[in-house]
């Protein structure tokens, strides 16, 4: 956690217990200091003077009992010093003074969210804070960059390495972004009944792209970046605990572990790749596909209009991964329910990558034949064009069907196009076991 | 928070439909909410003419300073809550289903009245006493000062001339623009509303700002009036006639009538004009 820890080792019981803190509770301090404040810098500056100073005093005097309102208040008073510094209007400063007695009088300090009167009080700060990152009037990496900063609070050089952009660029996309929310009037505010599906959508699409990120980095040499896969799960985890209603976050959020779940089979201990059908099940994390499992089981929620309920593409991509953690060794895995769901989830967007792993899914369930079909003419599109999963799904075919050489020329198209290092190796690995002529 | 919103076509533009133009219906709903300060359709393209000082002299063109899909057709200034029913607004305007709305935020300068508006109050209801244009005041390269950037003042800025043409009776109102990073844009699609970022990076020119005019000398009028603009020597001036129509009147006949004359410039030509602003 940035700015926090000085010169002093911390007691490891109190560093836990901020470390803690961070995780549970910054987005939460700065979202509520966001809505007092109605300034971003302010909010951010004082939530981190805030998690300084219980690194400062914490050790002395023992982690408060509710580690989150202490938080929250020393944020406040920072944020009131700072803005009363600054020469902010006497009502704003006034109405800081009033929430300050309100909470002097309660029992212990509560929870600011109760202490606040608001338009919305159902909603949690949080919530908020959620939408307005993910606002569609940002540019998509903008949105990116904001949610992993402002709700996950992960520092700026943390985002920057993630996406392998120089720090002073990730500094300025988000600054950038601020800037647009203050200046364009974006709304702090969780939006109407008749906007919420489409922005729930966009919000879903910022943690999907932060988890494929994590998931298949897209450039560099490790092939998973751990940090941001777990970072969207806890992004993830945080809007289904606050908007438990929403199906497709609990469906997001089931795909996000069952992924997740193989990421320890993912890798050999060289760093290379082992593809699904090879890796070893007993290593698949239990507890997240449970978890994932039970998360599907209960997002079938009947929906209120007749007919049919409709899965959402989350769902669908997360019920492909749920056929693969229910299977317990390879070929075992039903295919067919598999091809199922890809054409179900054709039908929802005409993407090429969807159209891949459909072909890959018919080649596994129906001959191998049945997917280089498709792949062929996927590849007469040009839709795929220099993407290395293409060549490298025909060469597996080519493979399957005993057609060495065929299987080689692909392979060898495959690696020239890979993007990370350990796909390289997988390929020219998988290159050298085809038979000989 | 007041916004300008701007109807243009746009590189994705559909044709076209007047039967399905709902203009009067969207006018009378913003009306009803007393959203809408102020809006106008605009003459087409080629009945632009941009004006430009460079080192001391007045260069004077035909036609829009950007290619005609991008060009603007009319504008609105609107005061909603935020961006979100700004955006609302916009995406049920008639154009949004064809073309699309630029959502520019003014630049809210410290020392204003809060309740003071881009459009005067009672507005609508001025009697028009001379020829009104559009002045739209555009950054781009090539000029012979920085680009004025939304935030600052400058030195050379706008002050004096807004004194001289508010003096002058030229004047109407005008404002500011925050910059492209700042821009919205809204458009609907198969009824769905589709919102992006209106800042591309790669905008080498932009509309930084706009003032309405009214002037009694007709183009060359307007002509030396925004030549003496500062932003005339550091970037462009568009000059815009406004092409009023009744919102209500049936769309298929109007845009019937409007065919004869569309491809034609109605101005006088921007080189005769402008050798009439020297006379």
């Amino acid at each position: 956690m940035p700015g926090a820890g000085g010169a002093t080792p911390l007691a490891p019981g109190i560093a836990a217990a901020l470390r803690g803190a961070y995780r549970s509770d910054w987005a939460r301090v700065v979202a509520t200091l966001i809505r007092v404040t109605g300034d971003w810098d302010v909010a951010e500056e004082a939530a981190a003077g805030a998690f300084e100073r219980a690194a400062q005093t914490w050790p002395r005097d023992g982690v408060p009992r509710n580690p989150g309102a202490w938080l929250t208040i020393a944020a406040r008073n920072l944020a009131l010093d700072r803005l009363r510094r600054r020469g902010v209007e006497a009502d704003k400063v006034g109405e800081w003074m009033a929430m300050q007695e309100a909470i002097g009088g309660a029992d212990g300090p509560p929870d600011p969210a109760d202490v606040v009167a608001d338009e919305e009080p159902a909603w949690d700060d949080r919530l908020r804070l959620v939408f307005t990152c993910a606002h569609p009037a940002l540019p998509m990496e903008s949105r990116v960059a904001l949610t992993l900063r402002t709700v996950g609070g992960l520092d700026t050089g943390e985002i920057a390495r993630a996406f392998h952009v120089p720090e002073p660029t990730m500094g300025q996309r988000i600054s950038r972004a601020k800037r647009k929310i203050r200046h364009a009037g974006i709304p702090y505010r969780v939006p109407a009944a008749d906007l919420l599906p489409e922005r729930v959508e966009g919000v879903l699409a910022v943690l999907y792209l932060i988890a494929n990120e994590g998931y298949l980095a897209s450039h560099g040499d490790e092939l998973q970046r751990l940090d941001l896969a777990a970072e969207a799960i806890r992004l993830t985890r945080l809007l289904v605990a606050l908007m438990p209603d929403a199906d497709e976050a609990r469906a997001l959020l089931a795909l996000m572990l069952l992924q997740h779940a193989r990421s320890a089979a993912r890798i050999d201990a060289a760093g290379d790749l082992v593809p699904l059908p090879e890796q070893d099940r007993t290593t698949w994390d239990a507890g997240e596909i449970e978890e994932g499992l039970a998360l599907l089981s209960t997002a079938a929620i009947p929906t209120r209009e007749p007919g049919p309920p409709q899965a959402g593409p989350y769902r669908l991509q997360a019920e492909i991964q749920a056929v693969h953690a229910r299977a317990r060794s390879a070929v075992e895995t039903d295919w067919p329910a598999i091809v199922a769901r890809y054409d179900a989830l054709s039908m929802f967007a005409d993407s090429p990558f969807v159209a891949l792993n459909r072909a890959i899914a018919r080649g596994m369930a129906f001959g191998p034949q049945a997917g280089l079909d498709d792949l062929a003419l996927l590849e007469a599109s040009g839709r795929l064009d220099g993407y290395h999963l293409l060549p490298a799904a025909q060469a597996d075919l080519l493979r399957r069907q005993g057609e060495a050489d065929a299987a080689a020329a692909r392979y060898r198209d495959a690696i020239a196009l890979a993007r990370t290092a350990p796909e390289r190796r997988f390929l020219e690995r998988r290159l050298a076991e085809l038979p000989g002529p | 928070m007041e916004y300008a919103l701007f109807y243009a076509e746009g590189a994705d533009a559909l044709p076209y439909a007047p039967a399905d133009d709902n203009v009067g219906e969207w006018v009378d709903d913003v009306e009803a909410r007393g959203v809408s300060e102020y809006g106008e359709r605009l003459r087409p393209a080629q009945d632009a003419t941009t004006v430009r000082v460079r080192g001391g002299e007045v260069l004077v063109v035909d036609g829009p300073f950007t290619e005609s899909k991008e060009s603007i057709g009319g504008f609105d200034v609107i005061d909603v809550r935020d961006l979100d029913e700004a955006i609302e607004v916009a995406s049920r305007h008639p154009v949004a289903s064809f073309g699309r709305v630029e959502i520019r935020p003014f630049v809210r300068w410290p020392d204003a009245d809060p309740d003071s508006r881009i459009v005067p109050a009672g507005f609508a209801e001025r009697p028009v006493r001379g020829r009104r244009y559009l002045l739209l005041v555009v950054v781009e390269p090539g000029g012979e000062r920085a680009p004025a950037g939304g935030d600052r003042a400058e030195d050379d800025g706008p002050e004096a001339w807004v004194r001289e043409m508010d003096g002058r009776g030229v004047r109407l109102f005008g404002e500011v623009l925050r910059g492209p990073a700042d821009a919205t844009f809204v458009r609907r699609r198969h009824d769905e509303v589709l919102v992006t970022d209106g800042g591309f990076a790669e905008a080498k020119e932009w509309v930084a700002g706009f003032d309405l005019i009214e002037v009694q000398g007709g183009l060359a009028e307007a002509i030396e009036v925004a030549s003496k603009h500062p932003m005339a020597r550091g970037g462009a001036i568009e000059l815009r006639p406004l092409w009023p129509f009744d919102v209500h009147e049936d769309h298929v006949a109007r845009t019937e009538r409007e065919a004869a004359d569309l491809g034609r410039r109605l101005e006088p030509a921007a080189a005769v004009a402008a050798a009439g602003s020297e006379r």
